[in-house]
């Protein structure tokens, strides 16, 4: 059963193996998901002329609804709201893509090689973003509008997207549960 | 070139002058207590602005969160995207 914890100011998570896998499984989708139009720098990136050369590149507003959703446009007026992109979307999917390969490592490192079923240690800002994403992420997929329990209840057991309605839940309660912790 | 503004009309610089704002747009995702939570950590809110904040965005469908300059308000937006609220920003209507 999946926990959060907290000791002064020390996070950490219990979960099963199996709670694990289901949690690697959408980070990597979203991970994958993110990375449309990224491509693999052979120079360093944090050398100032990439940086320069590398705002040249065209960024246009996203087709996937879950990337429209996570990475939104800031302004009513599309040339505006483009320019705003042009500018800090890079940056936005960069904070994303980073906050969820770290928590794909902490959960790899529990599932591959780690008996005790806790990830210790954790930066529970970061966590609590990043399963704010994965939950955006699954009502965009679930077409959530707001009476999603109803929904969920009345579901047949038998349909396949019942499974993905009670993952949907399962992150909000544990959500909850670090938001309690944090502002204890 | 030769339209004069009355008396009555909003001026140039009334217009310019108008400040800049950061809504905060409802979903039907977000936690309340998430949101809340977001608000504090970003904006300094006390508890009671921050619930009374979340509540106005879940009821009324949007709430402004900040005011002032154009470059504070797109910083302020940039912050909430990466919290995953839904944020744009504007003109102040009000004059």
């Amino acid at each position: 059963m999946s926990e959060f914890s907290r000791i002064d100011e020390t996070y950490s998570l219990s979960l099963s193996i199996d709670e694990a896998h289901v949690l690697i499984n959408l980070v990597e989708q979203l991970l994958e998901l993110l990375g449309e139009g990224d491509f693999q720098h052979h120079y360093d990136e944090s050398d100032p002329f990439a940086q320069l050369m590398a705002m040249q590149q065209e960024v246009v507003a996203p087709e996937d609804p879950v990337l429209k959703r996570l990475l939104p446009n800031a302004y009513a007026d599309p040339e505006a709201a483009d320019d705003f992109r042009r500018y800090t979307e890079p940056a936005l999917r960069r904070n994303k893509q980073g906050s969820l390969r770290t928590v794909r490592e902490e959960l790899t490192v529990l599932v591959d090689n780690d008996e005790s079923g806790v990830i210790p240690n954790l930066d529970a800002q970061m966590w609590l973003k990043v399963i704010n994403d994965l939950r955006l992420a699954l009502s965009v997929r679930l077409e959530i509008h707001g009476e999603s329990f109803e929904i969920f209840e009345n579901m047949p057991d038998e349909d396949p997207q019942k499974g993905i309605y009670a993952v949907y839940f399962w992150l909000g309660w544990l959500q909850e549960s670090l938001l309690e912790l944090l502002t204890q | 070139m030769g339209d004069t503004l009355t008396d009555s009309d909003i001026s140039i610089e009334q217009l310019l002058e108008r400040p800049w704002v950061c809504i905060v747009w409802d979903d039907p995702v977000n936690l309340m207590s998430y949101v809340t939570f977001v608000l504090i950590k970003l904006f300094g809110f006390t508890k009671e602005k921050a619930h009374d904040k979340m509540m106005q965005v879940h009821i009324e469908g949007k709430a402004v969160v900040a005011t002032g300059s154009r470059e504070e308000m797109e910083h302020h937006v940039q912050a909430l995207h990466e919290h995953g609220l839904w944020a744009t920003l504007q003109r102040d209507d009000k004059i």
